[in-house]
C-alpha cells in the first residue's frame, strides 16, 4: 500500500516539472484548432490539476505579499512613532524580502491566466464578458502597486528624516491600499464562480448580468475579510521561518539576538491574527449557508465532511506549535520562571481539547468494531463528534493561547500601579467568566435543536472576543511604566523552538491549500454554480488523499521558490543589525 | 534514582496511563455510572495516542532542564559501557517491533477493511418522486399544516406496522426480526443520534429513494432498506414520518438556517 | 551549516508527508457527477423517457394544458376509442409516422391543431433544447406506443440545433417595439388572454394595468416565477422565465407601456 503511494507522490513530483515547463507547451498547442472550443487538454496531470496547481501557488505569493506590507508598515509607524529604531530595520527586512517575491506572483498570476485561457476558453470568455472592466482595473492597480513598492524600498534611506519620513510611511499605507484593492477586485471573480445572484441562471447571456450584482455577490465580502486577515497569518508565519532559518544560521550572537526577535515578532503577528480567523470563517460559512444551503450541506456533510477532521488536526498542530514556541521562549525571559509551573497545565487543556476537536462523529472501524459500537458513532465518544464540543474546544482552546500570550508578556515586568492586584483578579475573573460561559453554552448545547444551538456558537465566541479585549485593555494600563525583572536575553533560544516556526509555516501553507480546495471544491461539477457546467472529463471533485499530494506539491513549490527568493535576498545585502533593548 | 521524578519515566507512564484511559477506561468507566459506552475504534485509538504523545513531547522539551534530563536515560543507553546489553537488545528489538507493525498493516486478512459510513449523507436538493419533481430543500411535512396530527399518526402507524416493524422494531428500536440479518443495522428511530437530527424531508428522501438511492460518496452503503416510492404512495410516506417524530417524541429539525455540520 | 539546512529540510517535507499521509489514510471520497444524459454517445430509450417525462411534468410545462384536457387534448389518457397518445398519434396525419408527427406537433405547434382546440401552444424549441424535445417524444411514444426515437436523432437534432441557434442568436427576435406585434410574436397570447384572443392559463391582459403597477408588470416578465397571481397557482412554472434575455430593453419597456395601459 505504502508503495503505491510513493508512486503517487513521485508521479507527483514529475508532475511539477512538468508545470514548470508547461507555459510552453500550452502555447505550443493553442491555435491548433479553429473557433471556439471549450476545453483545452494538458498533458498527463491534465487541466484541472494544471489549473489548480497555477492558482494556488500564485495565491499564496499573492497572499505573503498582500500580508507583509501590512505589518510592514506597522511595524515602521511603531517605529516612527515609538522611536524605536528597530522597528524601522525590521520594517525595512520584511519589504526588502517582499521585493522579489512581488515578481514571482506576477510570474505565477500571469501561469494562470494562461492556463485558463487555454484550459478553460468558454469558461474564460464567460468571465471576461462579465467582468471585463474589473479586469482592466485590476491590471491597472498592479502596475500602481508595483511602483508604489519600488519607491517605498528604494526611497528608504533616502526619506528618512522628519516629514520626508512621515512622507515615506504615506506610501506604505497607499501600497496597503492598492493591495487590499487589487484583492477586492479579484476575490469577486472567484465568488461570482461560488455565489453568482440568484437571477443568473444557466440561460442568462453574459452581456446580461448586471456588472456590480455579479462583483458584490453574495460571499464577497466575507471571503475579503477572511482573506485579509489570513494574509497577515501567513505573511507573518513566513517572515518567523525565515528569521528562523537566519537565526540557525547565523555566526554571531547580535545576528542571533536579532533573528531571535523577528521570529518572534514573525510568530506574534501570525498567532495573533489566527486568533480572529475563526470567526472570520465563521462567518463566511454562515453567507454560504444562507446563500445555498445545499452548498453548505455539501461543505459541512457529504463528501467534504473529512477535510474537517484533517483541518481539525492542522489547526490542532497550529495551536500545539505555537503555544511551544511561546513556552520555550520563556526561557530567555528573566521572572519567565514564576509562571512555568503553569505550562503543563495549559497543555493540558490544549490537548484534551485537541483531543475534542479531532474526534470524528463518524468513526472509520471495522466490521467487529461497528458492531461492538452498535452503528459508525459511538455511544459515549460520539458526544464529542457534534458541533457543541468542538465550538467549546476551539474556543477553550483560544482562550489557553491567550493565556500562554499574556504570561509571556507579563514574565519581565513587575506592575507598578496600585491597583495591580486588583486588575490581575479582574483579568482572571474575565478568564474565569469566559470558561464558564463557553463551557455553560457547550453543554447547554446538547439539550436544544439544531437552530438554538447555532447560536449558541455566537454567543460563546462574543464572550472569548470580550475577554480578550478586556484583558488586554487591563494589561495595557496596568503596565503602564512597570519595572523591568531583567532584558530579555535575545538570542538565547534553543534551536529546536526554531523549528517550531518551521512547522508553523508548512502547516500555515498546507491548511491555506486545503482551505481553498474546500473552498473551490464545494461547487462541485459547475465552473459558476448552477450558471455554467463543467462539463469536462475533470468536472468530478477528487477525493482528499488526490488533494493532499496537489496541496503538497503546491506547498513544496512555493517554500522552494520562496527560500530561494530569500537566499537570493541574502546575496544583495547583509542587514546591520542590533537589537540594543530587550524589549519586545 | 527515583524513577517518578524523572521526567523520562514520567513521560513513559503518562503515555501509558493515557493508553489505559482510552483503550480500557472510555468502554468501561461510564458504564460504572450508567451511561453506555463501547470499545473504542483501533483508528480512534491511534489518533489519541499520537496526540498525548505529542503533548508529552512538548512537556519535555519546554524547558532546557527538563529537556536535558529526559535525554538523559536516552543518552545513557547509547552511549555507555554498561548498558551494552541493553543497547543491542533494543537495536534488535526495535526493527522486530517496526517490522511487526508493517507486517500487520499489510497482512491479508479476511476481514472487510475498516470502512466509513456516514449516517447523513449530503441531501439531493431535489429529487424525482415518480417522475414528479420534489425540492426537498425548505420542504416541511405537507400533513403537518392541516392539523389532523392524530389522523395521520394513526395512518402512519398502519404504515408503518405493515411495512417497516420486521426490521425497524416495535419499539421503533431497529431491532425488529430481521434486523440481525444486516449490516448495517436497522436505524433505531429512539436514538437522538437518528431522526431528531434531521428535517422531515431528509427523512422522506431516505424513505422514498431506500438503499438504492444513496449517494455514491462514503459508499459502499450496503444498506438493504428498500426503494419506498414504488411501494408507498407520497401521503402514506408523510404520514409515516408523522407517525415516526409522533411516535419517538422527537422533533424534526427545522429549516431556516439549519446549517451545522453533522459530521 | 549543511546539517542545519538539511535538518530544516527534513522537518518541512516531514511535516508535508504526515499530512499527505493522514489524508491518504482516511476514506477517500470524489464528489459524484450527477449524470447529464449524453446524446452524443448511446443513449438508451429508457433514459430518454425518463427525461422526457420528466420535462412533462415539470419544467416543460406541458400539464398546464394537456394535463387538463380542457385547454388541449390530454395525450395520457384515451381520447375516445384512440387510446393515449403513443397508440394513437400513428393515425393523426396521412403518411406521417408516429415520430415525425410527434417532433412537428411540438416544433411547429400550429401545423396540425386538434379540432375543437384553439392554436395557442408555444413552439417547444423556443424554450427546449432539440434534445429535449426528442426526449419528450419518446416519452409520448411509450405511453401506449413503440419508442423509436434513437440516437441519430438527437445528434442531428444537436447540430442542427447549435447552428439554429446561432442562426437565431444573429437574427434574434424582431426588433420591431409595436408592442401589440411583439405580444403576438411572443406567443403571450397563448396563455394570457387579450380582448377576444387567447387562452387563460395565466392572468388575462385586459385590465391588467389597474391591477398591476408597471413596475410590477416588468418584474413579473423579468422573473415570472417570483410571484404567481393568485388563482394561478397550479400554472406557476409554465412562463418562460427568459423574456429578460430575449427582448431589448426597448421592446420590454413597450410591453411594460402597453400593459399598463390596460386599464
Amino acid at each position: 500500500m505504502s508503495g503505491r503511494r510513493l508512486g503517487m507522490a513521485a508521479s507527483c513530483l514529475a508532475s511539477l516539472a512538468l508545470v514548470l515547463v508547461a507555459v510552453h507547451v500550452a502555447g505550443a498547442q493553442e491555435p491548433a484548432v479553429a473557433g471556439p472550443r471549450a476545453y483545452g487538454s494538458f498533458p498527463w496531470i491534465g487541466s484541472r490539476t494544471a489549473v489548480w496547481i497555477a492558482a494556488e501557488v500564485h495565491l499564496m505569493f499573492a497572499a505573503f505579499v498582500l500580508g507583509v506590507p501590512m505589518f510592514a508598515v506597522v511595524a515602521e509607524g511603531i517605529g516612527i512613532f515609538g522611536g524605536d529604531e528597530r522597528y524601522d530595520r525590521l520594517s525595512k527586512e520584511f519589504t526588502r524580502l517582499l521585493l522579489i517575491a512581488y515578481s514571482a506572483t506576477a510570474m505565477w498570476g500571469a501561469v494562470l491566466v494562461f492556463f485558463l485561457t487555454t484550459l478553460y476558453p468558454r469558461f474564460w470568455a464567460h468571465m471576461t464578458e462579465i467582468f471585463e472592466v474589473s479586469m482592466w482595473i485590476y491590471v491597472g492597480l498592479f502596475f500602481i502597486e508595483s511602483f508604489t513598492l519600488y519607491l517605498y524600498y528604494y526611497g528608504w534611506d533616502r526619506w528618512k528624516k522628519g516629514r520626508a519620513k512621515i512622507g515615506h510611511w504615506t506610501l506604505g499605507i497607499l501600497l496597503n491600499v492598492w493591495g487590499t484593492a487589487v484583492l477586492f477586485i479579484a476575490d469577486s471573480w472567484l465568488t461570482y464562480m461560488m455565489s453568482p445572484p440568484a437571477n443568473v441562471g444557466p440561460d442568462t447571456s453574459p452581456a446580461m448580468v448586471q456588472f456590480w450584482s455579479a462583483f458584490a455577490n453574495a460571499t464577497w465580502m466575507p471571503i475579503n475579510i477572511h482573506r485579509l486577515i489570513a494574509n497577515v497569518v501567513f505573511g507573518g508565519s513566513v517572515v518567523a521561518a525565515y528569521a528562523g532559518y537566519r537565526f540557525l544560521s547565523a555566526r554571531t550572537d547580535q545576528e542571533r539576538a536579532h533573528y531571535d526577535w523577528m521570529g518572534y515578532v514573525g510568530n506574534f503577528i501570525a498567532i495573533g491574527a489566527l486568533i480572529v480567523l475563526p470567526f472570520a470563517g465563521y462567518y463566511l460559512g454562515r453567507e454560504i449557508y444562507e446563500y445555498n444551503q445545499q452548498m453548505g450541506i455539501t461543505m459541512m456533510g457529504g463528501f467534504m465532511s473529512w477535510l474537517w477532521i484533517i483541518q481539525a488536526f492542522l489547526i490542532g498542530v497550529l495551536f500545539l506549535a505555537g503555544n511551544y514556541y511561546l513556552w520555550v521562549g520563556m526561557g530567555r525571559i528573566p521572572g519567565a520562571e514564576r509562571f512555568l509551573p503553569y505550562t503543563k497545565w495549559m497543555l493540558l487543556v490544549l490537548i484534551i481539547g485537541v483531543i475534542v476537536w479531532s474526534t470524528p462523529h463518524t468513526m472509520i472501524a471495522d466490521r467487529a468494531e461497528l458492531e461492538a459500537m452498535g452503528g459508525s458513532h459511538h455511544p459515549f465518544l460520539g458526544v464529542l463528534g457534534v458541533m457543541s464540543a468542538k465550538n467549546t474546544a476551539v474556543n477553550l482552546m483560544i482562550l489557553t493561547t491567550f493565556l500562554s500570550f499574556l504570561l509571556y508578556r507579563r514574565a519581565n515586568r513587575r506592575p507598578v500601579v496600585s491597583w495591580a492586584r486588583t486588575g490581575t483578579i479582574l483579568q482572571a475573573g474575565l478568564f474565569v467568566i469566559a470558561a464558564v460561559v463557553v463551557l455553560f453554552y457547550g453543554v447547554y448545547g446538547y439539550f436544544v435543536s439544531a437552530i438554538v444551538r447555532i447560536g449558541f456558537s455566537v454567543y460563546q465566541v462574543l464572550a472569548v472576543l470580550a475577554t480578550i479585549v478586556g484583558v488586554v485593555a487591563l494589561d495595557v494600563a496596568m503596565l503602564r511604566g512597570s519595572e523591568s525583572r531583567g532584558e530579555i536575553r535575545w538570542g538565547q533560544m534553543p534551536p529546536r523552538s526554531q523549528y517550531a516556526l518551521f512547522v508553523l509555516v508548512v502547516t500555515f501553507t498546507w491548511l491555506m491549500g486545503l482551505m481553498g480546495f474546500a473552498r473551490s471544491g464545494i461547487r462541485q461539477h459547475w465552473h459558476v454554480w448552477e450558471v455554467m457546467r463543467d462539463t469536462s472529463e475533470w468536472a468530478a471533485t477528487p477525493a482528499l488523499g488526490y488533494a493532499a499530494q496537489v496541496i503538497s506539491v503546491c506547498v513544496i513549490i512555493f517554500l522552494g521558490l520562496i527560500a530561494f527568493i530569500f537566499w537570493l535576498g541574502g546575496l544583495v545585502e547583509k542587514p546591520q543589525l542590533v537589537p540594543e533593548r530587550g524589549e519586545h | 534514582m527515583k524513577p517518578l521524578r524523572h521526567p523520562f519515566w514520567q513521560a513513559v507512564a503518562i503515555l501509558v496511563i493515557a493508553y489505559l484511559l482510552i483503550a480500557y477506561g472510555i468502554p468501561h468507566l461510564p458504564q460504572l455510572v450508567g451511561m453506555e459506552s463501547a470499545p473504542v475504534p483501533g483508528s480512534v485509538v491511534l489518533q489519541y495516542m499520537v496526540t498525548v504523545l505529542v503533548g508529552v513531547l512538548i512537556w519535555v522539551s519546554d524547558s532546557d532542564e527538563r529537556w536535558n534530563r529526559f535525554l538523559e536515560p536516552v543518552r545513557a543507553t547509547m552511549v555507555d559501557g554498561d548498558k551494552r546489553w541493553l543497547r543491542l537488545g533494543l537495536l534488535i528489538a526495535l526493527p522486530l517491533l517496526v517490522g511487526l507493525l508493517a507486517f500487520r498493516q499489510v497482512r491479508q486478512t479476511v476481514a472487510a477493511p475498516p470502512s466509513l459510513r456516514s449516517i447523513h449523507p449530503a441531501p439531493p436538493s431535489s429529487i424525482t418522486f415518480r417522475g414528479r419533481p420534489l425540492n426537498l430543500a425548505g420542504l416541511d411535512n405537507p400533513l403537518r399544516a392541516d392539523g389532523s396530527v392524530a389522523e395521520d399518526y394513526e395512518e402512519g402507524k398502519r404504515v408503518y406496522y405493515q411495512n417497516c416493524l420486521p426490521c425497524h422494531g416495535d419499539g421503533l428500536d431497529g431491532r425488529g426480526h430481521f434486523a440481525h440479518g444486516f449490516t448495517p443495522a436497522p436505524l433505531p428511530f429512539n436514538d437522538s443520534g437518528t431522526i431528531p437530527q434531521l428535517t422531515e424531508s431528509f427523512v422522506f428522501w431516505r424513505i422514498a429513494k431506500g438503499g438504492p438511492g444513496l449517494p455514491k460518496e462514503g459508499a459502499p452503503w450496503n444498506s438493504a432498506m428498500p426503494v419506498w416510492e414504488d411501494i408507498l404512495t407520497e401521503e402514506e410516506i408523510w404520514a409515516v414520518i408523522v407517525f415516526l417524530y409522533e411516535q419517538t417524541g422527537a422533533t424534526p429539525r427545522t429549516w431556516a438556517e439549519a446549517g451545522e455540520g453533522g459530521e | 551549516m549543511w546539517g542545519t539546512n538539511l535538518r530544516i529540510l527534513g522537518v518541512v517535507l516531514g511535516t508535508v508527508a504526515v499530512y499527505t499521509l493522514l489524508a491518504n489514510a482516511i476514506p477517500q471520497v470524489e464528489s459524484e457527477v450527477p449524470e447529464e444524459l449524453s446524446f452524443t454517445g448511446d443513449v438508451s430509450p429508457e433514459q430518454l423517457i425518463e427525461a422526457g417525462e420528466e420535462l412533462f411534468n415539470g419544467a416543460g410545462g406541458c400539464t398546464a394544458c394537456h394535463g387538463l384536457g380542457t385547454r388541449a387534448p390530454n395525450l395520457l389518457t384515451a381520447q375516445g376509442s384512440a387510446g393515449p397518445i403513443g397508440a394513437r398519434c400513428a393515425q393523426r396525419v396521412e403518411g406521417e409516422d408516429c415520430k415525425t408527427y410527434l417532433h412537428r406537433s411540438l416544433v411547429e405547434p400550429g401545423a396540425y391543431v386538434v379540432e375543437g382546440f384553439q392554436p395557442i401552444m408555444p413552439d417547444a424549441s423556443r424554450t427546449m433544447s432539440g434534445a429535449q424535445i426528442w426526449s419528450l417524444v419518446a416519452f409520448l411514444e411509450s405511453q401506449g406506443g413503440e419508442v423509436t426515437v434513437t440516437a441519430a436523432d438527437l445528434q442531428a437534432a444537436d447540430a442542427g440545433g447549435e447552428a439554429g441557434a446561432a442562426a437565431g442568436a444573429a437574427a434574434g427576435p424582431s426588433a420591431t417595439t409595436d408592442p401589440a406585434e411583439l405580444i403576438r410574436e411572443l406567443q403571450c397570447v397563448a396563455c394570457h388572454k387579450l380582448g377576444a384572443e387567447g387562452q387563460e392559463v395565466g392572468p388575462p391582459f385586459d385590465g391588467i394595468g389597474s391591477r398591476l403597477s408597471a413596475e410590477e408588470i416588468r418584474a413579473a416578465i423579468l422573473d415570472p416565477a417570483a410571484s404567481i397571481a393568485p388563482g394561478y397557482e397550479q400554472f406557476a412554472g409554465v412562463m418562460p422565465p427568459n423574456f429578460g434575455s430575449r427582448l431589448t430593453a426597448a421592446q420590454l419597456e413597450a410591453i411594460v407601456a402597453f400593459l399598463a395601459a390596460r386599464k
